[in-house]
Formats: C-alpha cells, structure tokens, sequence
C-alpha cells in the first residue's frame, strides 16, 4: 500500500502541475514573440502545445502499474490527469488561431 | 502507566497539562480549540463591522442625488467592506474553523505549531485593528479593495491611507501565511493512526488544497504590497510608467492572489458542505474519489484565469481566448461537486434542519453567481459589464453563496459541538428566510441596474436614469438581509444561554470530531483511536466513551507532556510522538514587536523599525528554546502495545516539512520577483534609451561562491551529524561565510546607482536585497545549529537543527545565484555606447 500510495499523490499532481507550467511556458512564449518581433512566432507557440500536450497525454493513458491494484487515490489521480490533458487541450488552442500580439 | 486510571482521574491529569488558566493567563493560550474560537469570534465581528458598512452604502444609494455621505468618505467606506470583508472576516474565519475542527476531525490533540497559531491570531488582532483605527481616525484606504496603481500611488493618494491598506493588510496576512503552512503539515502528520490519505474524510482533502493553494497565492499579494509601499515610502519606482515601471505589474501580482484567493474562500465552505451533506442525507458522500479529483483540479485550474480581471486593459486575442477558456472550464469541477451533493441527497434519505435550509439556500445562490460567472468570462460580454453593478452583483452571489450560506449551515451544525447544547429553533426557521429573500433582493437587482448602466464605486447618481427603484428596493433588501443575521445573531446567543445539554454526536454524524465530549476537553481525545475504515463512516457516539477511558493511542498523561501521534503521511501508520510546547505568553509579545514594526513604517518612522524588526527577530530566537532534548530516548510506548520515538529522533517531523513548506512559499515570492523584474523589462515603457551599468561582477562572483561554499559546508555538517562526527566546524563556516555574501551584496546594493531613477535599478536594488536577507536568515541557521550542537540537542539521531541548516543554506544559495544573475542581466540592458 505504501508505495502505490505515494506514487499515486505524485501522480495527483502530477498532471496539473505540468499543464500550469505549460501554461506558463505558452505565456511567456506569446508575450517574448511579441516583444521582440519573432519571425516564426506562431510556429514556436504550435510546437510548444503539442510538446507540452504529450507529457499530459501520456499520463492520462497511466493506468495502474498493478493490475487490479487500484486504489481510491490512484482512480482520482487518473481522472485529474485526464482532466488536465483536456484542459491542455482546451485551454491552449486559441494559440492556433488567436491573433498573437496587440 | 502500569495500571489504567478512572476515566475521571485521566481527564483530571491530561486536563492539567493541556488546559488554559483563567484569568490574564488566557492571554498566553495557544490551544486550538481556545485560538479557533477567537479566530471566529474575531471575523464574526468583522463582519458585523462589514456588515455596517455596507448598510451605509445602500442608505446613500437607496435614493438618487444623495447627500448622505459625501464621495471621499463613500469611497472610504466601500474601500473598506471590501477589505474588511476579504481579508478581515472570509479568510480568518474559515481560518478559525479549520483551527477547531480539523485536529479533533483527524484525531489530533492539536495543530503542529500551537505558538505559531496564537502569533498569527495576535496579528490578525492588531493588524485589524489599525485597519479600524484608521477609518475612525478618517484616513481609511480609500482606492478600493484591490489598491490599483496610480490611483494608490503616492502622486494621486498622497495621504496615509494606502499605507494603511499596504501595512495593515501584510500584517493581517502573517495570520494567513502561518496558518496555511500549519494546517498543509498539520493534515499531513497528525492523524489518527490508520487514517491514511484515501481514508481521510473529505474536509481534510479541501483543507490539504486549500493550505497548497494559500502557499502559493498569498506570496504575489504580499510581494505587490511590499513593492507598492518602497515605492510609496522610498519612492523606488516599481509601478510608475515614466520611471520604466508599470501599473499592470500590480494588477498582474493582485490578481495572481486576487483570483485563488475566492476559491481559497469556497474550498473550506464547500468542505463543509460534503461534511454537512451527507448527515442529513444519512448516507456517505456520492464520488469521494471524483471529488478529490475535482478539487485537484480547481486548485490548479484557479490559478489560472487571474487575467480574467483584467480582460478590458488591452490584451492580445490569443491571451485573452486562454484566460476565457480557463475560467469557463473551471465550472466543471464545481459543477462535478455540485452534483455529487444532489446525488448524495437524491439517493439518501434526506433530513431536514436548520443546517439543510442553508444548504438549499446555497445551492440556489451559488449555481446563479456560478452561471453569471461564466457569462463574465466570455471576453465580449465582460467588455460590456465590466466595472458596473452587474459584477457586483455576481462577486456576492459567489461570494455569499460559496461562503456565507455554507458558513451558516456550519454554524447551526457544529454550534452544538461548541456549546454542548442544542438549537432552540424558534428564531432560526424566520432567520433563514428573511437572509434568503433579502439577500436576492438586494443582489439580483443589482444585475439589472448593471446592464442598465450603473458603475460600481459611485457615491450617488442622478434621477433620470431608470436606475431608482431598483436602488431603493436593492436598499430595502439590504435592510431585510441585515435583520435576519441580527436574528441568527441573537439565536446563537439563546442557545448558549438557555439550550438543553445535549449527548455528544446530536445529529448522528459519523466523523471524528463528535467522539469529543461536547463542549470538548482542552486535549481533545483521551486516547486516539485507530482507525480501520473510511473515516467519514465512523460511529462516535460508541467510540466517543471508549477514548475516554483511556484505550487507544496515547491514552495517559506522561512527564506533564502535551503529546499526540505523528504518522506517516500517505500511509497514516503511527511514525512518531510529537511533543508540543506549552502555553506561553512569547506569542504575544512577539506579535508587539511586530506590530511596533509595522507601525514605525505606517507612521515613518524609519528610524525606529529596524529595532521592531529586531526585536521581533530576538524573541522569535527565545521560541525553540524550551524545545528539544539532550539525550536519545529510542522508541517509547505509545499504548495498544506499540511504540514511536519521539519527533525529536525522527527525521520526517513537523518542523522539517514545515520548513520546507517555508521554503516553497518563499520561493514562490521570490519567483514573483522575479517575474516582476522581468515583466518590466519585457512589457513596461520607457525602457529604451538607458545605458548599461557595470556591475562589480567580481564581487558578485565571490558573494555566489560564499553562499555555494556555506550550502556545501551545511550540507557536510549534516553528513557529519548524521554519522555521529561533530558538525561544529563547518557548521560554522557556513555561517561565516553566508555573512561574507551578506557584506558583499549589501555592498552591491549600495553600488546600485540611483535605484530611485528607473525601475531597472530599483528591481536589482530589491532583488539583491531579498538575497542579502536569506544570507542573513541562513547565516542564523547555521549559528542556531551550533549553538544547539553545543547545548547538546543534536546526534546523529536527533538532526532536526542540523537539516533546517542545510535547507535555508541550500535555499540562500540557489537566492543568491538567480538573483545576481538576474541582476546582471538587467544591468546589461541598454545601448553598449
Ligand atoms: C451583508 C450584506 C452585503 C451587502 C448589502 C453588500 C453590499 C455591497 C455593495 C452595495 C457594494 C458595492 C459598493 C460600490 O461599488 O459602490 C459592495 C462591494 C463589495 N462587497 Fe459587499 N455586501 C455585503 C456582503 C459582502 C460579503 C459577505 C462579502 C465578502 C465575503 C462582500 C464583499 C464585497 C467586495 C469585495 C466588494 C467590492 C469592494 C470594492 O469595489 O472595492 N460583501 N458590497
Ligand atoms: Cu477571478
């Protein structure tokens, strides 16, 4: 119980604290583009989402090591990973499309 | 030990050593159930303050062309509510909740740091109180709740008044920062043994986020509000355009705290509300595991919309379509618990009570602040609504739904816990109604008045405009909601008067909190129990008698010890006995000194507060000094025939994770700072045309390898310790040399060139300033552990001292390196001639 527990609390975080640096990144990417006048701006801004989306799309897929070990903490832990690989997916799309500085 | 004493003789010798003396001796109470009752009283009372306030704003708007306050008292006393309302009364109440409850819901006898809970309750006294004091002296803050810059800047409000918002409210916010890191470690260690994570009744899981979240959030505010007072005081120009600041920087780091911060208040009250439900469903909460994940996610996900305040500043449509995005998805967790609450009481077989009438009156407010919330985070509406009586509106359709209902259905609930009593309900059922009809009165029509125009924060209006009578019905609504919290008011002072004594657990709730006796003794439980199941499924009318005899953990009174069980953190197998100190008046007197700091600052007296800051860095010194042992016990009986050793020998203590919770959050500042400097130099105007400076780069490569060496001396004094070698020597190497980097950055920061000139040179005045800081800080560490080392506390079993050492020499390193390197970076900035 004790390890599967303790990865689980990492893995409870895990997904959520990847899509907040993520979104940190983004922001940081659009508002530098800006600033200094990136020639490939948007290029920049699509290859980071998808490289963030793959960290979070690859926890979303983690099912218990264990099979048939699962706890309540690790159930939760799978969904808020799920939870945060839609919100990557959501939250970070306007970079396809949205124009970019003022 | 060797035989068990009477139930009565164990209360009388555990009542001994844990209770609070009368007299001037409450003074220097730090029990939690003692703290958390004062805490509540407190905000209780601030809010009635609030309350008052907001009555005299709808008296001058019930009527155009008012003449009943004039504007600048007007906008003294919305400014005010706001803040008194915010920080003064939502924050410290829930604070004071959690303080009495959470011990006795997880099996503790009490918090982590009992003198760290009555530090921060002194503070928040004082701190509130200058608040008060200010606006009966007429120089209340007046530039509204969230002190935008210019407005509060000194050209535009020359005054003391957002001094006082400044000082006041970072004063009051030491209560909130010592709290959260109590109540993170406190939900973390100090549990019942057996309880582990997934057995833990929900109101710890929204206490563990909430506690993450204030970690996290709180820095920005009080970082904001350090940088807005240099640069009121010392006119260091952090905010102010024509000097290469800028005022979005403060709304950024506002709004870095602003936006968490109203799901710092919702999470406590909605974890009340997954206590209180499932009682009067008489069934277990439906989705424990979703609701975890739920609120995971609203923790992380709250952080993320801050920018939705500030849709209408001129934002690019990338920004703002994510900020969008953010906030309208963050109903979903809500909407998750929501309807894991209908579910539960769908499926059980619900109740009905005076705490259940609030729970509706919940539901029904917070889903239509919900829905108008998400109405605001769609950018083309915002842009129409923004700053008008619709937002209004909404901020108390959240505000008051997600936190006022839910506190009254608290109230009802556990006031009985408090007073051993039951309701009398003759006024509560009245009570109710009046709050919920005036309360919808009031508000839902100011989402009218808002589309039809009305600004928020003006004093009157003129008649011809459409917006009367729904201001005078607004009004007289406001009037309703005030009479039924009267009565609430004076049923909660017939029930402690005149209430039927009561057995414990009246409502055949089934967590832990009710195996106390009611009211609860001064050390909670007798004995702890162990716990074998889900621990919101438990029976304390039975288990209630059996603690209190004595069998369970810790079931006697050892040494005149206060002791309770440490356990491991996931797992909740008992790891270690925490012993904690006792009743002292030191909490009290550090938090004078503190106040004489703040308010040497609030009056200018710069003179006098480097003696408040040392003195209150003196007293704080006398804390551990009553704490700690000279030799290694080993393992002792913790009774049911197991044993721990005490936390001193463990390595996994409070006071460790604490400290490293310490260090998170003064990371997280510091990032902020960080943030900020870059911020400026990447967005803020009037950056071009300045010339490089040349820093001394030798000296801030030899202050960078003094910190690194002192980091790596600690860390080998660790490893000495730890192996039974004296960490004497480089023990106190690293203190020297963090003073060598100390001198050196102090001297940087006198080479800073006009740091009032351009907020290029005031950033790396700060930073190099917050570096000196935690050379100093680590500097004292590492004396500290040698002076203990000499006392006798430390061996290679008892390492606490020896490992803080380390981590606040690791920490000032890590300061050191980023600061300079961030200083550098600026310094090169500009046309190389
Ligand atoms: C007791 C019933 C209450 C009434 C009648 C009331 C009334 C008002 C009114 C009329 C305003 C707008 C003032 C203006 O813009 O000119 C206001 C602002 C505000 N209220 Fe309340 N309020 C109440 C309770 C609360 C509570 C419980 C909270 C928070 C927990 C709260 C937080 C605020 C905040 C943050 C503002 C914004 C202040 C600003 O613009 O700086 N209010 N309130
Ligand atoms: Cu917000």
């Amino acid at each position: 119980m004790t390890p599967l527990d303790k990865r689980s609390l990492i893995l409870l975080v895990a997904g959520f604290t990847l899509w907040s640096l993520a979104f940190v990144l983004l922001y940081v990417l659009q508002a530098l583009g800006c600033a200094y006048d990136w020639s490939h701006h948007r290029l920049i801004l699509i290859a980071a989402y998808l490289a963030s989306l793959l960290p979070l799309a690859w926890l979303a897929l983690q099912r218990s090591r264990d099979r048939g070990a699962t706890t309540s903490l690790s159930t939760a832990a799978l969904w808020a990973n799920r939870a945060a690989f839609a919100a990557g997916v959501l939250v970070f799309a306007p970079v396809t499309f949205g124009s970019m500085c003022l | 030990m060797s035989q068990t004493p009477t139930p009565l003789r164990l209360h009388k010798e555990l009542d001994r050593i844990w209770r609070t003396p009368p007299g001037i001796h409450r003074l220097s109470s730090v029990n939690h159930t003692v703290l958390g009752k004062r805490f509540m009283v407190v905000a209780l009372c601030f809010f009635a303050i609030g309350g008052l306030l907001s009555m005299l704003i709808r008296a001058q708007l019930a009527t155009p062309n008012s003449a009943f306050i004039g504007p600048e008292l007007y906008n003294q006393i919305f400014t005010m509510h706001g803040t008194v309302m915010m920080f003064l009364f939502a924050i410290p109440m829930f604070e004071g909740f959690v303080i009495y409850m959470l011990p006795k819901m997880l099996g503790a006898r009490d918090m982590a740091f009992p003198r760290l809970t009555a530090y921060g309750f002194w503070c928040y006294l004082f701190g509130g109180l200058i608040l008060i004091g200010a606006m009966l002296a007429g120089v209340a803050p007046n530039g509204g709740w969230f002190m935008y810059t210019p407005l509060s800047s000194k050209p535009y409000t020359p005054g003391i008044n957002a001094d006082v918002w400044l000082l006041g409210i970072t004063f009051v916010e030491i209560s909130a920062v010592t709290a959260a890191i109590e109540i993170f470690v406190s939900i973390l260690k100090m549990r019942a043994p057996g309880m582990s994570l997934t057995r833990m009744p929900l109101m710890g899981w929204y206490m563990l986020v909430t506690s993450g979240m204030m970690i996290i959030g709180f820095p920005p505010l009080i970082l904001g509000s350090i940088l807005l007072e240099l640069e009121r005081a010392f006119e260091l120009p952090f905010f102010d355009p024509t000097r290469g600041g800028d005022p979005l920087l403060w709304q950024h780091l506002f709004w870095l705290f602003g936006h968490p911060e109203v799901y710092i208040i919702f999470l406590p009250a909605a974890g009340a509300l997954s206590t209180i439900i499932p009682v009067f469903a008489q069934r277990p909460i439906l989705g424990y595991r979703a609701i975890i994940a739920a609120i995971v996610a609203m923790g992380f996900l709250s952080f993320g919309l801050w920018v939705h305040h500030m849709f209408t500043v001129g934002i690019p449509h990338l920004a703002l379509a994510f900020f969008s995005a953010a906030s309208a998805l963050v109903a979903i967790p809500t909407a998750v618990q929501i309807f894991a609450w209908l579910g539960t009481l769908a499926s059980g077989r619900p109740r009905w009570d005076i705490p259940m009438l609030y729970v509706f009156g919940f539901f029904f407010v917070f889903v239509i602040g919900g829905l108008t919330g998400v109405m605001l985070a769609m950018v083309p509406f915002n842009t129409q609504a923004h700053d008008t009586y619709f937002v209004v509106a909404h901020l108390h359709y959240v505000l008051v739904g997600g936190f006022v209902f839910p506190m009254l259905a608290g109230i009802y609930h556990w006031m009985p816990h408090i007073s051993g009593r039951q309701s009398l309900y003759r006024l509560s059922i009245p009570a109710f109604w009046l709050i919920f009809i005036g309360f919808n009165l009031t508000f839902f029509l100011m989402h009218l008045t808002g589309l039809m125009g009305m600004p928020r924060r003006i004093s009157t209006y003129p008649s011809n405009w459409g917006w009367d009578w729904l201001n005078l019905l607004s009004s007289v609504g406001g009037f309703i909601l005030t009479m039924g919290f009267a009565l609430v008011l004076a049923d909660m002072v017939l029930q402690f008067r005149f209430g039927r004594f009561f057995r414990r657990d009246p409502w055949s709730a089934q967590t832990l909190e009710w195996a106390t006796a009611t009211p609860p003794p001064s050390y909670n439980f007798a004995a702890i129990p162990r716990i074998d199941r889900r621990a919101d499924q438990l029976e304390p009318a039975k288990i209630g008698p059996v603690l209190a005899g004595g069998s369970g953990y810790l079931g006697f009174a050892r040494n005149g010890d206060q002791e309770t069980m440490g356990v491991e953190m996931t797992t909740g197998a008992p790891e270690h006995v925490i012993i904690l100190p006792r009743r002292t008046f030191l909490p009290l007197w550090t938090a004078l000194a503190t106040a004489s700091f703040f308010l040497a600052l609030l009056f200018g007296l710069y003179g006098l507060t480097p003696f408040g800051a040392l003195l209150t860095l003196v007293l704080f010194l006398l804390w551990p000094t009553t704490l700690g042992q000279k030799k290694d016990f080993g393992p002792v009986s913790i009774g049911m025939g197991e044993t721990a050793v005490l936390d001193v020998e463990c390595t996994s203590n409070v006071s460790i994770l604490a400290n490293r919770a310490a260090l998170v959050m003064n990371g997280t500042l510091f990032s902020s700072l960080l943030f900020g400097g870059l911020f400026l130099l990447v967005v803020a105007p009037n950056w071009q045309g300045i010339a490089p400076l040349d820093l001394p780069i030798w000296l801030a490569v030899v202050a960078v390898l003094a910190a690194s060496l002192s980091a790596l001396c600690c860390w080998m004094a660790r490893r000495a310790n730890t192996a039974g070698n004296s960490a004497g020597v480089p023990l106190a190497l690293a203190g020297l040399g963090q003073l060598v980097a100390l001198g050196l950055l102090v001297g940087l920061m006198v080479w800073v060139p006009q740091p009032t000139e351009h907020a290029r040179q005031a950033v790396i005045f700060v930073v190099l300033g917050y570096a000196a800081l935690h050379c100093g800080l680590a500097a004292l560490m590492a004396f500290h552990a040698l002076l203990r080392l000499h006392q006798g506390y430390l061996s290679a079993r008892r390492q606490t001292e020896c490992i803080l050492a380390w981590l606040w020499n690791g920490y000032a390193a890590g300061a050191t390196c980023l600061a300079l390197g961030l200083s550098l970076l600026l310094a090169m900035m500009g046309q190389i001639p």
